[in-house]
């Protein structure tokens, strides 16, 4: 039988202690042991980014993540996002925008978008296309996605600036 | 991006970029879909699945699953012998009794205090197959001798011994088939000048929700059935599980979490659903099942494959003379709505353009493959496919451009089909227009085409595709209503109860706008409840690009007796004719003049205060004008239609096959934008699913089995690959729509594919007739490697 | 369901080929192979699971005498954002651009590509053509002690190498390619990244005027293992490229490949694209 681990993070800025199964992924403790429910499984395989989370400062699939591996690292979920002023001109300018239809790959979305905004290597379209390549939608088309992950980059220019 | 609407100073929201209502819940991670939802004492099911594609059951032996910790039921169809079939043509058993005909088949269901040992529960079910010859195509399922797959009749035995047949067998595996005719396709071919004749294939994909299929099931003490579903037709199949269970429909309510993308897909009841309810009603605990994603691709429905000829002509001066059709649809082992899909087919066939004798034949024939549902245009990719390949072909054999071509042969505002279709607003010919315009089509048509021999590798074109289909809901069912009930409290909020289901395409919106447009009331003074059968009123359910022409007509009509109530009292209070009132930005006002007498909230506390307290609550219930279709097929099935051409832009590599989606220029009569924001999504939506329908999605099936059931090998477009998408939209102020507006939620999807196949035959010279247009199959096709379809079937 | 019993982390090499060499060890890296491997059945988790994401002897990317030095543990993105990959390595920049998904190549590391040896590996052309040796530590003797071996004799096979099962991977280590020194990676695929090769092209070669020297050409996912093709390099070797050129070294690549039918394509569909995109390679080498 699987064994347990003991483990320690910081998510969402707050520090965490859980004990989970060796086997299990991130994305399930996420979801059932911490009821973090706004990262979503969808394919469970890295194929369609919906349960994307950030770790020490980069955007990874947290189903191909184990739990254990969490350990002494700083974990940010879209519920930790969200509470943060980059969540706030993400989430106005994705509801402002448009991209959102059904929801479900909007979270992953969201994750995403805080990490190209963090890295900010300009926001042509074409990169922004980019970088978002590892997320599927199936409603929107992705076009107004990309509007509002624009929007979002000039909107944090001018905040930066001011 | 247009300026915020400013509702206090009494701006109207039609036509405005409005965002959705529960975008900021969504992009939270706060929405509560079925995968979030854990009830207290809840179990976990898991299916176990036959993995063998068509086989006699000898034997199940579930005795270490039921022994494993943890594990608190192991049904197989043995232990709910009372059991009846589900689906279109209630030929499906939702637990297979002796026999397999896919490899999606439940054998079993384990519901267990965890998934992960309901799972390893699974794995202990041992089960024993005696094969049976596999039939793995429709024209094989036609030929004299082939093995038949429900070649006995389907019975079903009462508690009391009395005996049923729900299923009659078939004797040739044919499952259903539709004829339509009208007029006399040989006089109609020997008036043409020119014919052409060939053979489509239209292949497998599937919807690929991002919310994976699931269901809660859940009895009460008094044995009432609570389900928490993503259902699309609540109503319907509120009925369909209490046929099921054999109990009275009014015990049953089904609430319907925030859904992770319908597409049709949710449209038929799939056995997981009634695995679910068994398992709950035999644990009485409530049991959540949830997909995998793989499961997702194997169990849930598809686009309905189809194998189509058709054989068309026209006169020189390009008038369309007749049209036959005959297809075969591989209805899969059992029957869902795929096998329905000829009825819209045939709208496309016999009236999107103007034809005087057409012939129309299907035939749904059973084999072992996936089985297919109804998918966002319900078919008519498949028949627009064809046809507008046709109308290409048929151009340039009387030498005329595509455009010019199409125009001749238009429908116009006023027509009425032979079919019985009645055009009241058409902006068919502003379509076409539009999109070559915008698009410069003819230019570019010309020019690439002179470039088919030329060394550039990289070829160009561009090719043109419109459609019809339903805009004003679609008599399936005898009816297609819609209720609403609506309630204004004291504080002038209000609530908005429809029988309509929000599937995120953004009706919820879009219906909060119309009654906010009667009431002048703010967007956030509306709550919207769409999702509990115990609460809302009837409705048959989100398809048919219904939902905003018929729920919004019933709330348009809630709110205007809403409306009649608020002036009335204003007008009794202020003593004032009524006809001098009227209601803006929360205010009850002098028509007119606008000015404010009386806050909406203030009127309605001095009502519920009063001596004869009176509240402001309201129903309406919305049939549309339109025809259940005869037994010919013939009626005018919707109250309204819509109409879209589309150009698509195609860049060809020669040397290896693949097919770059340049641009698709559209233009959509959609009657009136209501919301400019929500209606750019859905098209732009549907374009991109429309080109993964043509370049990118293949859901390979070989004999029987699918073979590429995940993201890795089944390729929806990513972000990089979607083109440059420029809409317009053709406002036709539909007289029936609520303000003007007509049904868009299909159209989008629908000619993209179409188009560009008629790009890359512009830009290449080849015509491919069989999707999808991935790399290999156009690479095959340009080196003339290609086995084009064939028509080989049995009559 | 996981075998696992252990989980353990080590904070240096030593620790790591310590724990290595008691046996019975999963090493993790970056886990995108790993986990959606051990979830389908394909790879047996073995007791003891050994992130080794905390051995900083594995990380970086540096240069000294003439030679790159990169950890294991670099990750797609580190490469991708590295000026020194992107300059000079060309080939194994532009594998890294067109690999999987920002998410994944935010994890995913480049000793995990190597170890994993997928026929389709997409670092791993571009390491061919760029002559790279693995660096391979382990203390089978006691005593901390790293061998090399060239990438082309460390992939054996499909999931196969020649890596001992108490050996872990530190790191790569190649020569700055000289000046006038060009490499390019194609990968065939429909869209930028998330696809996995159909197939792909590497060449390398040092450029004097229009003529090739020092020729290196390698494939993608044709073979068992990424190969690279000594008939199409002597074809090229030390002559000018013109189409007649092109044609026999495309002609002689065409020989060197042994690809399969899957449900990506078909083994001769995979032949086409090789001679077509290796040609285009080669044409675009010579029109640069
Ligand atoms: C959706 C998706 C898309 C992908 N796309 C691509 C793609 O485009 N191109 C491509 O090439 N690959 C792709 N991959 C595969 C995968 O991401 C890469 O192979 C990656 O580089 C593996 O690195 P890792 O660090 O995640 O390895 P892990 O999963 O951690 O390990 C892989 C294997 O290598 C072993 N290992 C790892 N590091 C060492 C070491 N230092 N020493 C010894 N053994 C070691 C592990 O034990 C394991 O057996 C994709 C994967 C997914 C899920």
């Amino acid at each position: 039988m699987s064994a347990t681990v003991d483990i320690r993070f910081r998510l969402n800025g707050v520090d965490t202690e859980v004990t989970v199964p060796a086997g299990m992924s991130t994305l399930e403790m996420l979801r059932e042991r911490l009821d973090l429910t706004g990262t979503k499984y969808a394919c469970g395989e890295g194929e369609c980014g919906a349960c994307t989370i950030s770790v020490d400062g980069v955007t990874v699939n947290s189903c191909l993540m184990f739990a254990a591996d969490c350990d002494g690292r700083e974990l940010l979920t879209i519920e930790g996002l969200v509470a943060s002023p980059v969540g706030e001109v993400l989430r106005a300018s994705f509801a402002r925008n448009g991209a959102v239809q059904c929801g479900f790959c909007t979270p992953g979305i969201m994750m995403q978008a805080q990490h190209v905004l963090r890295k900010h290597k300009g926001c042509e379209r074409a990169d922004l296309q980019r970088a978002i390549e590892g997320n599927l939608c199936r409603c929107t088309g992705y076009v107004k996605i990309i509007d509002s992950i624009a929007e979002a980059c000039v909107t944090a220019d001018t905040e930066q600036g001011a | 991006m247009g300026a915020a609407v400013d509702i206090a100073r009494g701006e109207t929201l039609i036509g405005k970029r409005v965002p959705k209502m529960d975008a900021p819940e969504k992009a939270s991670g706060r929405t509560r879909y079925i995968h979030d939802i854990n009830l207290p004492g809840q179990l976990h099911a898991k299916i176990l699945r036959a993995g063998v594609v068509h086989a006699r059951i000898v034997s199940i032996d579930t005795s270490a699953a039921k022994a494993l910790p943890g594990v608190h039921a192991v049904i197989t169809a043995a232990d709910v012998p009372w059991q009846r079939p589900i689906g279109v043509a209630k030929d499906h058993l939702p637990l297979k009794t002796d026999r397999v005909r896919s490899p999606r088949d439940e054998i079993a269901a384990v519901a267990a205090d965890s998934a992960e040992i309901a799972e390893a529960a699974l794995r202990l079910i041992k089960v024993t197959y005696d094969p049976l010859p596999v039939v793995t195509s429709a024209e094989d399922a036609l030929r004299p001798g082939a093995p038949l797959l429900h070649g006995e009749e389907l019975t079903w035995t009462a508690p009391d011994g009395r005996r049923e047949v729900l299923h009659a067998p078939s004797p040739d595996n044919v499952a259903m088939t539709f004829n339509y005719a009208q007029g006399d396709v040989a006089r109609g071919e020997a008036e043409s000048d020119t014919v052409v004749e060939d053979v489509f294939w239209l292949h497998y994909v599937t919807h690929c929700c991002m919310g994976v299929s699931g269901v809660i099931a859940e009895f009460d003490a008094d044995d009432n059935l609570r389900l928490y579903s993503n259902t699309q037709v609540p109503f319907l199949h509120k009925r369909e599980f209490a046929e099921l269970l054999g109990i009275d429909p009014g015990r049953i309510r089904v609430i319907q979490p925030p859904i992770g993308g319908g597409f049709g897909s949710k449209l038929d009841i799939y056995p997981f659903e009634p695995i679910a309810i068994f398992l709950a009603k035999i644990t009485q605990r409530p049991v959540k099942l949830i997909f995998t994603r793989e499961e997702e691709f194997l169990a849930s429905p598809t686009r309905q494959p189809v194998l189509l000829k058709l054989r068309s002509g026209c006169k020189r001066d390009g008038t369309l003379t007749f049209r036959t059709v005959d297809t075969l649809h591989d209805n899969g082992a059992y029957t869902s709505w795929g096998a329905t899909t000829p009825f819209v087919m045939m709208q496309t066939i016999s009236s999107l353009y103007r034809v005087p004798h057409c012939q129309y034949r299907t035939r749904a024939v059973y084999t072992n493959n996936p089985y297919a549902g109804s998918f966002r245009g319900y078919g008519n990719l498949q028949a627009t496919f064809a046809v507008e390949a046709h109308m290409d072909k048929l151009a340039e054999a009387v030498g005329m451009d595509p455009v010019t071509f199409r125009l001749r042969n238009a429908q116009e505002p006023g027509e009425i089909t032979p079919q019985g279709m009645h055009f009241k607003s058409c902006g068919f010919k502003q379509c076409l227009e539009t999109a070559a315009l915008r698009s410069d089509f003819r230019r570019k048509h010309n020019e690439y085409r002179a470039k088919w021999h030329d060394s550039n590798p990289l070829k160009r074109g561009v090719g043109m595709a419109s459609m019809l289909h339903v805009g004003g809901g679609a008599k399936i069912y005898p009816s297609d209503g819609c209720g609403t009930i609506l309630k204004i409290d004291d504080f002038a909020h209000l609530t908005l109860i429809t029988g309509a289901s929000e599937i995120g395409q953004g009706s919820e919106t879009v219906l909060a706008q119309l009654v906010c447009e009667e009431l002048g009331l703010p967007l956030s003074a509306v709550t919207v409840v769409n999702n509990d059968t115990d609460i809302t009123p009837w409705d048959v359910g989100v398809h048919a690009s219904r939902t905003t022409f018929v729920a919004g007509n019933s709330a348009i009509g809630a709110a205007r007796k809403a409306k009649a109530k608020i002036l009335a009292a204003a007008a009794a209070k202020l003593e004032l004719p009524v006809e001098r009132l009227g209601l803006r930005a929360g205010c009850v006002v002098e028509t007119g003049s606008g000015n404010r007498f009386i806050e909406i909230g203030k009127l309605i506390r001095s009502l519920h205060f009063s001596d004869k307290a009176e509240l402001v609550m309201t129903t309406h219930y919305y049939e549309p004008p339109s025809q259940h279709q005869d037994r010919e097929f013939k009626g005018d099935v919707s109250a309204a239609y819509a109409w879209a051409t589309q150009v698509a832009e195609v860049e060809v590599d020669t040397m290896t096959g693949i097919v770059r989606l340049l641009r698709i220029t559209g233009a959509h009569d959609v009657g009136r934008v209501l919301n400019r924001l929500g209606i750019e999504g859905q098209i732009e939506g549907g374009i991109v699913m429309g080109q993964g329908y043509a370049t990118t999605e293949n859901l390979i099936v070989e004999n029987g089995v699918v073979r590429n059931p995940s993201f890795r090998d089944y390729k929806l477009v990513t972000a990089p690959e979607i083109p440059a998408i420029d809409i317009s939209f053709i406002e036709t102020m539909d007289g029936e729509g609520p303000q003007g507006a007509k049904g868009v939620g299909e159209a989008p999807a629908i000619c993209v594919a179409a188009a560009v196949a008629n790009a890359i035959y512009n830009a290449t010279g080849v015509r491919l007739y069989a999707l999808p247009f991935t790399p290999e199959n156009v690479y095959r096709a340009l080196k003339g490697q290609a086995q084009p379809p064939v028509w080989r079937v049995a009559s | 369901m996981s075998g696992i019993s252990n989980y353990v982390a080590p904070r240096s090499l030593d620790e790591a080929a310590e724990l290595l060499r008691a046996g019975n060890v999963t090493l993790l890296a970056g886990g995108t192979d790993l986990m959606p491997q051990s979830r389908n059945g394909r790879t047996q988790l073995r007791p003891t699971l050994m992130s080794i994401r905390r051995v900083a002897e594995l990380r970086g990317i540096s240069e000294a005498a003439g030679n790159v030095r990169i950890g294991a543990l670099t990750t797609i993105s580190e490469l991708r954002d590295s000026v020194l990959v992107r300059e000079r390595l060309q080939a194994l920049w532009q594998a890294c651009d067109r690999f999987a998904s920002d998410q994944i190549r935010n994890a995913a590391t480049i000793g995990g590509n190597i170890c994993n040896a997928s026929p389709a590996g997409d670092t791993l052309v571009p390491l061919l053509v760029l002559d790279a040796q693995v660096e391979l530590a382990s203390k089978s003797n006691g005593t901390l002690a790293t061998r090399a071996v060239p990438i082309a004799d460390f992939l054996l096979g499909p999931g196969q190498t020649a890596r001992a099962a108490t050996e872990i991977l530190s790191g790569i280590v190649l020569a700055l390619p000289p000046r006038h020194f060009i490499s390019s990676f194609f990968k065939f695929g429909t869209r930028p990244a998330l696809d996995i090769s159909l197939i792909s092209v590497g060449l390398a070669a040092r450029r004097a005027g229009n003529a090739l020297h020092d020729v290196r050409v390698a494939f993608g996912a044709v073979a068992p293992r990424p190969i690279r093709a000594p008939a199409a390099e002597a074809a090229l070797e030390g002559k000018a490229l013109d189409d007649g050129v092109i044609a026999v070294a495309a002609a002689a690549a065409e020989a060197e490949i042994h690809p399969i039918s899957d449900v990506r394509a078909s083994d001769w569909y995979r032949r086409e694209m090789v001679r077509n995109m290796f040609t285009r390679v080669l044409a675009h080498v010579r029109d640069r």
